[in-house]
């Protein structure tokens, strides 16, 4: 009986000519790309804590309040897109379309908040001095963070940016989606996938790179 | 059939005794004078237990498939109660419905806040970090299993992807160690300077 079961199983999922993941070929491929641009953030986020944990100095320029406060603002925004991006895949799988572009726009909207919220952002800290490659004068002075290293900055435009960068090309690819609803089939909930990846991978930047550079001491005026 | 099944279930056999290989290796690392939970030494582990559970997954899932493992815990199945409740667990395995999804991602802005908290009150920094990981690992969990669906999928799928990423993760993880040489290789001299620059 067992077999017999497994025989069949294998004939029918492994004998090829069908889909042994039961999944169409659209759906897989993205699932693939995800597993790669996970190892991507992985890799950074792995060189971000190893440049962290050797050196001397890091700096911790972010006050509670606004600094974080705000970064959370953007954490909120991301996470509430990843609902309507729900609330849209399921619309489309009950062929409800008008309903299901409703929501992509609704997702795309808070897509470009995040976006405008993330430069007011980085427009601050790069007026008050940081750069890929140097620190702010005050940071590196006596009573904030000698001997800092400007790999800081390097590190947080690097992954904040590739970060950014996937919003950016989400929001376009559900713009084409939302365009293009009519003539497709499962691709409301391929783009689903990737937008939540993109949500997924700022759930480890957030706490890795802001909540764990708080600026206690309140060295950042 | 009757050798082919004798041949399934020597080839899962096998398969476990390799596992079992590889958790002698890490038992035996841990138990030798040698250890010193440096990277060498987190990596033979770490290695030696991913091995273990890869070469274990397909012959634990032969075995339950042949009714081989029972829990021993399971419930006496109900003739008379069964239907309502098995109706409701075969709608939601096909997928998470609005309500549910709503749910999740309260349970996200709630372990969001608690993270949020913690930065707050300023905690020690490395029990800080232990803690936002396993938060945020919970955290991607949940969106992988409901927004992403993965759950709902087939086992063959989540097979091929989880323990991959996982297993990829952990070995970049495994040079994380080696950044706290560096503080010891750095002559003291350069550190004092450092400091005294300001």
């Amino acid at each position: 009986m067992a077999e017999a079961r497994a025989e069949s199983l294998a004939a029918a999922d492994w004998g090829g000519g069908v889909l042994p993941y039961h999944i169409g070929h659209r759906k897989l491929g993205m699932w693939l790309f995800i597993m790669s641009d996970s190892l991507t953030f992985g890799a950074l986020l792995v060189a971000y804590s190893y440049a962290r944990a050797a050196s001397i100095a890091w700096p911790t320029p972010f006050p509670f309040s606004p600094s974080i406060v705000f970064s959370t603002t953007m954490t909120l925004v991301l996470l509430s897109s990843s609902l309507t991006m729900v609330f849209a895949v399921s619309a489309s799988k009950k062929g409800k379309r008008g309903t299901a572009r409703k929501w992509i726009l609704a997702t795309m909207v808070l897509g470009l908040t995040f976006i405008v919220l993330h430069l007011m952002e980085w427009n601050h800290l790069i007026g008050e001095g940081l750069s890929p490659f140097k620190l702010p004068a005050e940071w590196t002075k006596e009573g904030a963070w000698p001997g800092a290293s400007p790999l800081f900055g390097s590190t947080f435009f690097g992954i904040t940016g590739l970060h950014m960068f996937h919003v950016f090309t989400g929001v376009i690819y559900l713009g084409v989606v939302a365009a293009r609803i009519k003539k497709l089939n499962d691709d409301v909930e391929v783009a689903g996938l990737y937008w939540h990846f993109v949500d997924l991978v700022w759930m480890f930047v957030f706490p890795l790179i802001y909540l764990l550079s708080v600026d206690y001491h309140g060295v950042i005026k | 059939m009757v050798e082919e099944k004798k041949e399934i279930k020597t080839l899962n056999l096998i398969l476990l005794a390799l596992a079992g290989v590889a958790v002698l290796v890490v038992v035996w690392n841990v138990a030798s004078d040698t250890f010193r939970a440096g990277t060498d030494d987190l990596f033979l582990v770490l290695v030696g237990l991913m091995l273990a559970l890869l070469f274990a997954v397909p012959a634990l899932l032969w075995a339950k498939g042949n009714g081989l493992l029972k829990n021993p815990f399971a419930d006496e199945p109900l003739p008379a109660e069964g239907p309502s409740e098995h109706a409701d667990a075969h709608h939601e395995e096909h997928g998470g419905s609005n309500r549910q999804n709503v749910m999740v991602w309260g349970g996200l802005l709630a372990l969001t806040a608690f993270e949020v908290f913690l930065a707050y009150i300023q905690i020690n920094p490395v029990l800080m970090l232990i803690i936002l990981m396993g938060a945020s690992i919970i955290k991607a969990a949940l969106i992988v299993a409901y927004f992403m669906h993965l759950k709902f999928e087939r086992l063959s799928l989540i097979l091929t992807i989880v323990p991959t990423i996982v297993v990829l993760l952990c070995l970049f993880a495994i040079l994380f160690p080696d950044s706290f040489r560096l503080h010891k290789m750095r002559p003291a001299e350069t550190i004092q300077q450092v400091e005294h620059e300001g």
